[in-house]
Formats: structure tokens, C-alpha cells, sequence
């Protein structure tokens, strides 16, 4: 028995050496690749220097100010001065600008008399993020000129400087930020997109490595070695792959936790577990979706289509919670839920496992999974022959 | 010259010969129908569903009063009637509001110190402090927006009661000398559909061809005897006989499909539609021709048919990433710019978004307007040294077997005994 598992191992092994093109490229060079991808574009953290623009119709000592106060915020950069807002608009749709501020002719002059003069600030918020970036620095900039304005009134009234900020903003809201307190995007995106993708890779390469088998006719063998066993024919098939992947996974985890220092509130030790969890998890997915579609391609179409939504319904950039009730259920059917939901309750903010339970629940329900379909794996790998 | 015209007018003939066997393809290969057909008419629908509901709504937080005066009430009714904002429950103590959160019941704590209404009674700044869970930032930022309006519309209240001025207009003025109005341009909502949609419509239909010119492309290799990517027919014996027959077919296919994406699904949904098919004609065109060529180029490199679903699905998620949507072009440093030209999806997502989300004329997206028939250029010159490529190949294995065979029959009839 240990035998004929040995025997196959070794089989694959050598299977994965002397396809490199195949095996080399798809587990481990293109992997490590997007690991570095999505950890380097985004290396900012917060996008910064932005470009806005400006309309300054007033051309004031204020205006400037105003200006050279926005320019000075680590998200944006004033790029370009335009003389209207119809030149504004244009280049915020040749996407030049993210957005830009208004200063009105006779701004300072108005806010000087007290006449109320308005400030407006126009952002693209059909790019969310770059959008929602500059909002908050025009906002503040604009908030602060205002408050300048009036302290020097309350100045002039005699006030002291603490009296004057509690009579400008009466209420301040002190946001903290748990386990991410930079705000860095990186970390953000980068912990749960590369799982994601890394997860898809080893969900395609499970049902493609049990599909090629059938596509070259080696399935005979294959099963041959392993007398006729199919648990002990998929095993010795996947273990050497669960080792490979299980290695670029937990470089995966090192160059995130360790080397770009992502946030993470679990021991160490729990990272790698729930490293290889996915790495099984997935492997049991694909080698189920395989059972389920016993063909090469059809199998791996349907992998695909299915893995591509994890990225959505992972809810990791659109909330679960906000999609329809039905999808909410449909959730519980992309192991890479299960996932994002153990990285954000124990990992990222720290809470006891007890909180997750029902996740490894699932989890472990996607590796037995392929339990359900061994005897149609076996039907295809056994009887039939591949139609191209 | 007679001749010359007979041999255009054959040329003519293959090519059509061509397009009708890749149509055939198209509509038989069920590899070839889910991703040529299924994908592009039902992912939209399905992505369209996901992000149906735009943005969240009731995002749960727990509030820690710890004041318990009328005015601590008022900025928690405040934030309740918010839209997005719910106030779930009211917690005794810290440990009780991070049980909460722990069981996922909330996202955000709101704590309101004890000395909340002495505070502002006295004239004294006071602080309101948020805990926010920060594993979605669409929670994180519909929190603290409502915190942050709901602060400064009470804070102006308070300072109205503390100036004592004479007319109402008076305290306006002092409270906000300066006045800020914020547009959210194009997508006023903020909605997170009209936001990635449009991109992900755009990148559906490059990587749906690619898959579909990878996927025709394998199967034509497997089922060639020599592994080679053109049959050794004389109708396959020009490389713009195949090239502009087999991309005809794709070309017509992906004119509706382009369609559909681009206009119906918008409309069906509600997204965000600026621009109309008449506006749109123009980057269509060079696009989907561009994602061809790519295709056909690309699809030399295709062995075996199963890769090429490796292969897209690997690259899907970064080329979206690459074309600047998700995250800001301007942040993408230069050598990840430079590998996103040699995607159409680059131009083509780019010039769509400002078209259609942002209300751009072709003369302000002349960029990528012009970069995407650079593309057709090249990428078309690149197809054609491909298939020039593989139709010597083609010609080669075939003459080589044949010579074998001759001297296969040559050395049989000297030498019986050195058969191999």
C-alpha cells in the first residue's frame, strides 16, 4: 500500500520535472510572479501625488494659499492651473486630473466681508479609490481655510487658541483605524487578491493534472499502479503537488507577513496553517469540480468561470452583507469566502478561532468534498476515453 | 492578367472557405461556445448582480455611551437616521462591544466619553471616538463619513448657541465663513458597479477572444498530425487567406458581443451610460480588431488547447489592475506601465471608462485611440509573420515526411533486411 503510494509520488514528481513548461511555470514561476506583482504596484501603500488641478478665478493671496496648502498633502499634487472650469472639465475626462478645486472671483474679498463665499470641489468618483483619496484632502483643505478665517475673527474677540478650536469644531471624531492604522491598500488588497489568485491556480491545476491523464491515455497506468485504488491513486497524485504548492503558498505568506510587514494579530504559526488550508481546500475543490465534470476541458472551464467570481463574492472590496440575500447563501459555495473571512476575524484583527468556527467547518467540508465523487472519478479514469 | 484575377478570385474563395470551417468551429466546439458565447452574454448579468445593490447601506455599529445625557442621545439618533449608518445595539462596557464586533454583529464601535455634554456646555473640545473593523473599506469609509457630517452638523449648532448673534445669517457666516460644496462627478452615487463594470465589460471581451483564438487554435494543432498550427491544405496556403477569413468570424461575433456589453448591459442595470454605440463605433472597432490580432499572434505559443485557460485566468486580475481602474494609473510605476501597452485592454478599458463614464469625445481619448490602431498595425504585421511562419513549418514537416518516405521506399527496395 505505501508502496504503490511511494511508487506514484515519484511518478508525479518526475511527471512535474520533465514537463517544466507545464508544472514549473504554472506552480511556482507564475505564482511567485503575481505575489511580486500585486505587492510591488501597490508598494505606496496610499496611492500619493495624485494630480488635481485648480481653477483659481480669484487670483487672491488666500487662493494661493489654499493651493500651495492642497498641493502640500501627501495624497495629491496640483498639476495644472486652468483659466475655466470647461478647461478643468475636459482634462478631468481626459482622466489628467482626479479632480479639481474652484476658487470664484472675489473669494477672499467675500470671506473677508463676511459674505459666505463658496468653494467647490469637484472629484471623479467613477474611480473610487483615486476619487474618495482626493475628496478627503480638498475637503480638509477648504474646511481648514474656512476655520483660518474665523479664528481670526475669535482672535480679534479674545479668545484664547484652546477656546477658539473647541469653538470651531466642537466635536472631533477620533477614528481608529484596528489593525490598520496607515490605511496602506496594499495590505488591504494584497492579503486576500494573491490567496485568491494562488487558490484559483491550484483549483485549475488539480483538475488539469487529473484531466491530462485522461487526454494521454496514462489514466490505465496510473490507476494500474495504484491497484485499482483511486484514494490511494489521488493521493499519491497530489500529495507532491500539496508540497510544491504548500511552498510557494507559504513564501506567498512570508513575503507578505514578514518581508512587506502586513499587519497580523494571530501567532505566526497560524498564518502558515491557514496557508496550507488553502492549499488543500482548494486541491479538494478542483479534484471535486473534476468529479463532478469528468472532462479535461469542461472540468477546467468550470473551474475557471467559478474560481474568476471568488474575487467578488470573497467580499473583501464589496461587502457580502451589501450584496442580495441570495448571493449571501451562494458565498458558502467559494472556499476562498471561508478564507477571507478566517484572514479578517482571526488573523487581521486577532478575535479567538472560536469566532470562525463555521468556516473551518466549511473549509473542511471542500476537502472531504471530493469523498462524494470518487467512484465517478474513478468511473471516468477507469472507462472512458477522451473525445477532444 | 487573366490569370492574375483567377488567382485573387481563388484567394477569395479560400478565404470564405476559411470563415465558414472557423464558424463551424465556433458553434460546434463547446470549449470554444462557453467562452466565445456563454461568457460574454451571461458573466456580465452575473457580475451586474453582484454589484447590484452600488453601495452599502446600514453598515452596524454598537455605540458605548458612556455620557447617557440628551445630547449624546441626539448624536447617536443623528448617526441611526443616517443612510448609511444602523445603530444595532448599545453596549455596557468595551469587553461587551468587541464581543459584538468578534461575532461579526457590528463593524464599527462608537464610544461617547462621559464628559460629552459637560464638555460642550463648557466650551470644551470633546472627542467622539470610532473603532473600525478594517477588512472592508467600503464599511470603513461609509462609518466614518456619517461620523464626520454628523459631528460637524451638531458642532455648528453648538457654535450658533455659543455666538448669540444677531440674525441667523450671522451665525451661517461664522460658522462657516467659508462655504464648500462637493460634486462627485460622473458617478454620483459612488456607486461600486458603476465603478468596475465598465472595466471588467472591456476586459471580458479581450480575454473571452483570447481564450476563444487560444482554444481554436489548440484544437487546430492537436488535430494536426505534425502538432503544427495550420492544416496542409492548399486553401490554407496564404496567411491572409487565414488571417482575414478566420478573423472575420471572430469580428463578427464580437461586433454583437461588443454590442451587448457596451450598451445593452449598461442600460439594463442602470449603470452609468454617457456615450451611445454611434460614439462608441470608433474604439470598438480598433479594439476588437486589436484583441484579435493579439490573439492570433499569441495563440503560436499555444500547444495544447487546456493551457490557454491557464494562461487567461492567470493574467485576468493583474491586466485589470494594469489599466489603472482599481488602482490609481497615475501611482503604477513605469515598468508596470510599460508592460500594460502590449495589452489592448489597456487602451480599451481606458478609453471606454472616459467615453462612457466620464462623458469624453473621441478627440479627448485620441490617445488611445490612436494607440489601439498602433496595436491593430502590429499586432496584425506580427499575426502575419506567425501564420507565415507556421504555414512554412507546415510545408516543411509535410515535405520532410514525404522525402522520408521516399527514402524509406528507396531503402526497402536495395535492402530488405533494413526496414525500420
Amino acid at each position: 500500500m505505501l508502496g504503490a503510494f511511494f511508487d506514484i509520488a515519484k511518478r508525479e514528481f518526475r511527471n512535474m520535472i520533465s514537463h517544466p513548461t507545464l508544472y514549473a511555470v504554472f506552480m511556482i514561476i507564475v505564482p511567485v510572479c503575481v505575489v511580486f506583482f500585486f505587492t510591488d504596484l501597490m508598494h505606496e501603500g496610499l496611492p500619493e501625488k495624485l494630480p488635481v488641478g485648480i481653477v483659481d478665478l480669484d487670483n487672491s493671496a488666500m487662493s494661493r494659499k489654499l493651493t500651495r496648502t492642497l498641493d502640500a498633502y501627501q495624497n495629491t499634487k496640483v498639476v495644472a492651473r486652468f483659466p475655466n472650469v470647461r478647461e478643468a472639465r475636459k482634462a478631468m475626462q481626459k482622466m489628467d486630473i482626479y479632480g479639481f478645486l474652484l476658487i470664484p472671483k472675489g473669494t477672499e474679498a467675500e470671506a473677508v466681508a463676511q459674505r459666505q463665499p463658496k468653494v467647490s470641489l469637484y472629484y471623479n468618483a467613477s474611480v473610487l479609490l483615486a476619487g474618495s483619496l482626493i475628496y478627503k484632502d480638498m475637503r480638509a483643505v477648504t474646511t481648514l481655510g474656512g476655520a483660518a478665517i474665523g479664528q481670526a475673527k475669535l482672535q480679534a474677540l479674545g479668545f484664547t487658541p484652546k477656546q477658539i478650536q473647541a469653538f470651531l469644531q466642537p466635536i472631533v471624531i477620533d477614528t481608529h483605524m484596528l489593525s490598520n492604522a496607515a490605511l496602506n491598500y496594499n495590505s488591504y488588497l494584497s492579503t486576500t487578491i494573491i490567496p485568491v489568485c494562488l487558490s484559483l491556480f491550484i483549483i485549475l491545476i488539480t483538475a488539469f493534472s487529473i484531466g491530462i491523464e485522461l487526454k494521454y491515455n496514462t489514466a490505465p497506468e496510473w490507476m494500474h499502479r495504484a491497484n485499482n485504488n483511486i484514494v490511494l491513486a489521488l493521493l499519491g497524485k497530489f500529495v507532491p503537488q500539496t508540497i510544491v504548492f504548500t511552498l510557494v503558498m507559504w513564501f506567498a505568506t512570508y513575503w507578505m507577513y514578514f518581508v512587506n510587514d502586513f499587519p497580523y494579530q494571530c501567532s505566526p504559526w497560524f498564518l502558515f496553517l491557514l496557508a496550507f488550508l488553502v492549499v488543500i481546500v482548494s486541491q479538494g475543490f478542483g479534484i471535486f469540480m473534476f468529479g463532478l465534470v469528468p472532462s479535461l476541458r469542461m472540468s477546467m472551464s468550470v473551474c475557471a468561470l467559478w474560481g474568476v467570481l471568488s474575487f467578488s463574492i470573497s467580499g473583501f472590496t464589496f461587502p457580502v452583507d451589501a450584496m442580495d440575500t441570495e448571493l449571501q447563501m451562494l458565498s458558502w459555495l467559494f472556499p476562498m469566502r471561508s478564507y477571507f473571512q478566517v484572514y479578517q476575524i482571526n488573523v487581521l484583527n486577532g478575535f479567538p478561532l472560536y469566532y470562525t468556527w463555521s468556516y473551518f467547518v466549511a473549509m473542511l467540508v471542500f476537502i472531504l468534498l471530493p469523498i462524494l465523487v470518487l467512484w465517478h472519478i474513478k468511473k471516468a479514469l477507469t472507462k472512458y476515453i477522451y473525445i477532444p | 492578367m487573366k490569370e492574375f484575377f483567377a488567382k485573387r478570385y481563388r484567394a477569395l474563395g479560400d478565404m470564405a472557405q476559411i470563415f465558414l470551417d472557423e464558424v463551424k468551429m465556433v458553434f460546434t466546439d463547446e470549449g470554444v461556445i462557453i467562452f466565445f458565447l456563454l461568457v460574454p452574454l451571461l458573466y456580465p448579468l452575473l457580475y451586474s448582480w453582484l454589484y447590484n445593490n452600488e453601495h452599502v447601506e446600514d453598515v452596524p455599529a454598537i455605540v458605548l455611551d458612556e455620557s447617557k445625557t440628551s445630547a449624546s442621545r441626539d448624536f447617536i439618533r443623528r448617526c441611526d437616521a443616517a443612510a448609511d449608518l444602523k445603530v444595532v445595539g448599545y453596549a455596557n462596557d468595551m469587553e461587551d462591544a468587541k464581543k459584538v464586533m468578534m461575532k461579526q454583529g457590528c463593524r464599527g464601535i462608537i464610544v461617547i466619553p462621559s464628559t460629552f455634554s459637560s464638555d460642550i456646555a463648557r466650551g470644551k473640545q470633546t472627542t467622539v471616538s470610532l473603532f473600525v473593523n478594517m477588512s472592508g473599506m467600503m464599511n470603513y469609509k461609509a462609518l466614518l463619513m456619517t461620523l464626520t457630517d454628523v459631528s460637524l452638523e451638531m458642532g455648528s449648532e453648538i457654535q450658533i448657541q455659543k455666538l448669540g448673534s444677531i440674525t441667523t445669517r450671522e451665525d451661517e457666516i461664522s460658522t462657516h465663513p467659508i462655504e464648500s460644496q462637493a460634486v462627485a462627478m460622473f458617478n454620483p452615487r459612488s456607486g461600486y458597479g458603476s465603478y468596475l463594470l465598465p472595466a471588467v465589460l472591456m476586459l471580458i471581451i479581450q480575454q473571452t477572444l483570447l481564450l476563444g483564438i487560444g482554444m481554436s487554435a489548440g484544437t487546430a494543432r492537436e488535430d494536426n498530425r505534425y502538432e503544427d498550427l495550420v492544416p496542409m491544405s492548399r486553401r490554407y496556403g496564404g496567411m491572409y487567406r487565414i488571417i482575414f477569413g478566420k478573423g472575420f468570424c471572430y469580428f463578427l461575433i464580437y461586433a454583437l458581443m461588443a454590442t451587448y456589453l457596451t450598451i445593452v448591459i449598461p442600460r439594463l442595470f442602470h449603470f452609468v451610460q454617457l456615450a451611445t454605440l454611434h460614439d462608441l463605433v470608433p474604439i470598438l472597432l480598433p479594439y476588437v480588431l486589436a484583441c484579435i490580432f493579439f490573439g492570433m499572434t499569441m495563440s503560436c505559443l499555444i500547444r495544447h488547447r487546456e493551457n490557454v485557460i491557464l494562461v487567461i485566468i492567470f493574467t485576468s486580475v493583474p491586466i485589470l489592475f494594469l489599466s489603472g481602474v482599481s488602482w490609481p494609473g497615475a501611482s503604477i510605476s513605469g515598468y508596470w506601465k510599460g508592460l500594460s501597452y502590449l495589452f489592448p485592454s489597456t487602451f480599451g478599458i481606458n478609453a471606454f471608462v472616459k467615453m462612457n463614464s466620464l462623458g469624453a469625445t473621441l478627440n479627448d481619448v485620441r490617445s488611445e485611440y490612436y494607440c489601439l490602431w498602433a496595436q491593430v498595425a502590429v499586432y496584425f504585421l506580427l499575426a502575419c509573420l506567425v501564420y507565415w511562419w507556421q504555414i512554412r513549418m507546415a510545408h516543411k514537416h509535410v515535405l520532410h515526411n514525404e522525402k522520408e518516405r521516399e527514402r524509406r521506399k528507396h531503402a526497402s527496395k536495395f535492402n530488405i533486411f533494413y526496414r525500420h
